[in-house]
């Protein structure tokens, strides 16, 4: 059925997971299992050559089950290094729910960047939800039960909007294929409207970001680092397949650079940092498909594959954190460099590798979409992102080394993260420093032919000007005790519209109700006494139309009747 | 009021490297310094293909940088005024 090949992309991990039962859950062998199958389908992958394997017919529409090109090439690269990442990370979790939720998590996540058509998107769209939701619910609490909840629901509700998009699609065109979408200079239909607002909630779009921040910092310590870099990045590979070049993902993008980093100055816990941090990065990529020049959809691969990596990376050292501390609120933390000093080290390399210091990944990938921008001449897109990147050193750059490691001592001294975990974070570092040093090589996987040289003297000038002359505002706004103290709060975004406006609404909407029927009721029973009262008193033995009349009256009204048909017959 | 948790190894808090007085001015001079140096870089390049005017003004990227960070910093001061409740509020 596949043609030449045994299985599709990572379907050695969504099928290995029926192995997992056979180890004791006690010892490491699901753990190495995972890790296990995530190498295997890498090199399954990298073995299978580019093309469209699979093609079937299904109720008359055709279904191409893979296809694997140069985009989906390297998202399949990346979320395969993802998830070998976050497994040896995870080695030391006993806990088969995380293990099969997070294979099969990526698996799914990988087969959805290697299909054809929006059916077999669909399928592994709702797989990735099904499957991530269990990373949340790991955590074994009231609170990550209840944002699971909202996750699952919203995520599937994405997953109901393809399938109905896909659907209205393939009335319109008689086509599945999972292609560009809006023809260069075309009006968007409602088919392809749909399937872009599904891709949107993935995406994290503004106003319908909020799961990303509720959901991933409920997650557990190994769990967060699956889900960084998976669902977001399937969006923003679907983004960049159906919609390049539509020019109101640039101002969308541009909001989601923006509006996160001003969460992210308030935020305390700092896993919720790290998401509105995330949806942030999410925000260049945007715009990157947007401008949909060559130059721009490169630079959005190739940041998504770096900001993979670095995120990662950012989520393992808070994760580490976590794990020993059991917390990774800032109020709560501070001086750990002095007893986690690896964990220290690889924070600050891949706050480093986000705020796009030089010979670091961020740089090499971040600086591609905002000379896109300047090759459009936009300049008001090319401010917003400049002012995006001094955010991301705020709080990526600064905030998070800053506030778990230095800062005022919190007295804590907890033990150094776990060898597994150093050796994930080590490797995922080396990732950042490789990709921003060699990074020739990543530019070979990219879509499109690259004439880029991140390195003249003007990027690296400006963008070390850009970078520490925010890191000197931080000192001086440290110094004049200008910089906001970190909080503990709750700061409410576009979630509490369906946490406590919504349910308010319907609560208070309920007591209208009642009420309102209430009254309508209450009246109609007066009315309906009083009918029958009157009703009564006409009635009864004395009343006007109960009595007993006498003969003679009866016969004067006769009269009368008979005297004006008589006087109305002669008119 | 914070509970100790049983990984703590010493409670002893000593100060390392980065907490002494001392190291924290040489580390904002140093930081300074650099500030300066990028500064005076622009006279030493021309950048060969600005995209917008802007961009070629001295210190350009310098300023804008200094001015966006303190922007977002008192943007987020001004949303914490309107959107900061307790931390148990969507608990109750």
């Amino acid at each position: 059925m596949i043609g030449d090949f045994l299985l599709p992309p990572g379907w050695i991990m969504i099928v290995g997971v029926l192995l997992l039962p056979l180890f004791n859950r006690r010892g490491a062998g699901q753990a190495v299992a995972v890790l296990v199958l995530s190498v295997l389908s890498l090199v399954a992958f990298l073995l299978t050559p580019s093309g469209d394997y699979g093609q079937l017919e299904v109720f008359g529409a055709t279904l191409n089950v893979v296809r694997i090109d140069s985009l989906s090439r390297i998202f399949g690269v990346v979320f395969h290094l993802a998830a070998i990442l976050s497994a040896v990370y995870a080695l030391h979790v006993r806990d088969v729910r995380q293990h099969a939720a997070g294979v099969v998590y990526a698996g799914a996540a990988i087969g959805a960047c290697c299909v054809g058509d929006l059916m077999s998107l669909f399928v592994y769209w709702e797989l990735t939800a099904l499957s991530s939701v269990f990373l949340v619910w790991a955590s074994d609490s009231e609170r990550s039960y209840r944002s699971g909840m909202r996750y699952l629901i919203i995520q599937v509700g994405s997953g109901v909007l393809l399938l109905a998009g896909a659907i209205i699609r393939y009335v319109e065109t008689d086509s599945l294929a999972f292609e560009r979408f809006t023809p260069a200079g075309g009006t968007i239909s409602l088919g392809a409207l749909l399937i872009l607002l599904a891709f949107g909630i993935k995406c994290a779009f503004p106003l319908l970001h909020n799961w990303l921040q509720d959901s991933y910092p409920e997650a557990t310590v190994t769990g967060t680092v699956f889900l960084s870099a998976f669902t977001t990045k399937l969006a923003v590979y679907s983004l960049a397949r159906g919609f390049p070049g539509t020019e109101a993902l640039i101002w969308i993008g541009c909001a989601m650079t923006l509006f996160p980093i001003i969460y992210a100055v308030i935020e305390n816990d700092l896993r919720r940092v790290l998401a509105y941090s995330l949806n942030n990065q999410l925000g260049f990529m945007v715009v990157g498909v947007g401008i949909g020049t060559e130059l721009a959809i490169n630079g959005t691969v190739a940041h998504a594959f770096c900001h993979i990596i670095y995120k990662a990376l950012l989520f393992m050292t808070m994760g580490a954190v976590l794990y020993r501390v059991g917390t990774v609120k800032a109020t709560e933390l501070g001086g750990l460099h002095k007893s986690m000093p690896w964990t220290t080290g690889f924070c600050l390399i891949g706050a480093g590798a986000i705020s796009g210091f030089p010979l670091l990944s961020g740089f090499i990938s971040k600086s591609m979409i905002l000379s896109a921008a300047g090759e459009e001449h936009r300049l008001v897109v090319w401010l917003i992102l400049l002012v995006a990147s001094a955010g991301v050193m705020e709080h990526s750059g600064i905030k998070i080394p800053f506030f778990a490691f230095f800062a005022h001592d919190s007295g804590k001294r907890p033990r150094e993260a776990p060898l597994h975990m150093l050796i994930a974070m080590g490797a995922a570092a080396f990732l950042c420093v490789a990709l921003g040093v060699g990074y020739p090589l990543l530019y070979r996987w990219l879509p499109f032919p690259v004439d880029y040289h991140p390195y003249t003297v003007t990027h690296v000038v400006t963008q070390l000007q850009l970078l520490l002359f925010a890191a000197l505002a931080f000192v001086v706004l440290m110094k004049t005790h200008l910089y906001p103290a970190e909080q503990r709060s709750t700061n409410l975004d576009s979630d509490w519209v369906y946490r406590r406006a919504l349910p308010t609404l319907a609560h208070g909407g309920g007591i209208v109700v009642k009420s309102v029927v209430g009254t309508c009721r209450h009246a109609m029973m007066v009315i309906l006494v009083r009918v029958l009262s009157v009703a009564g008193s006409l009635f009864n033995e004395r009343g006007l139309l109960g009595r007993t009349w006498s003969t003679g009256v009866m016969t004067f009204w006769a009269g009368v009747l008979l005297a004006i048909c008589l006087v109305l017959y002669y008119l | 009021m914070q509970t100790e948790p049983e990984s703590e190894e010493q409670a002893a808090p000593e100060t390392s490297w980065f907490e002494r007085p001392e190291n924290q001015f040489k580390m904002i001079v140093d930081l300074a310094v650099a500030c300066v140096l990028l500064l005076l870089a622009d006279f030493f390049y021309e950048n060969p293909h600005p995209h917008f005017a802007i961009e070629t003004t001295f210190g350009f990227q310098a300023w804008f940088g200094f001015v966006a960070f303190v922007g977002v910093v008192f943007l987020g001061r001004l949303l914490r005024l309107i959107v900061r409740r307790e931390e148990d509020y969507y608990d109750r």
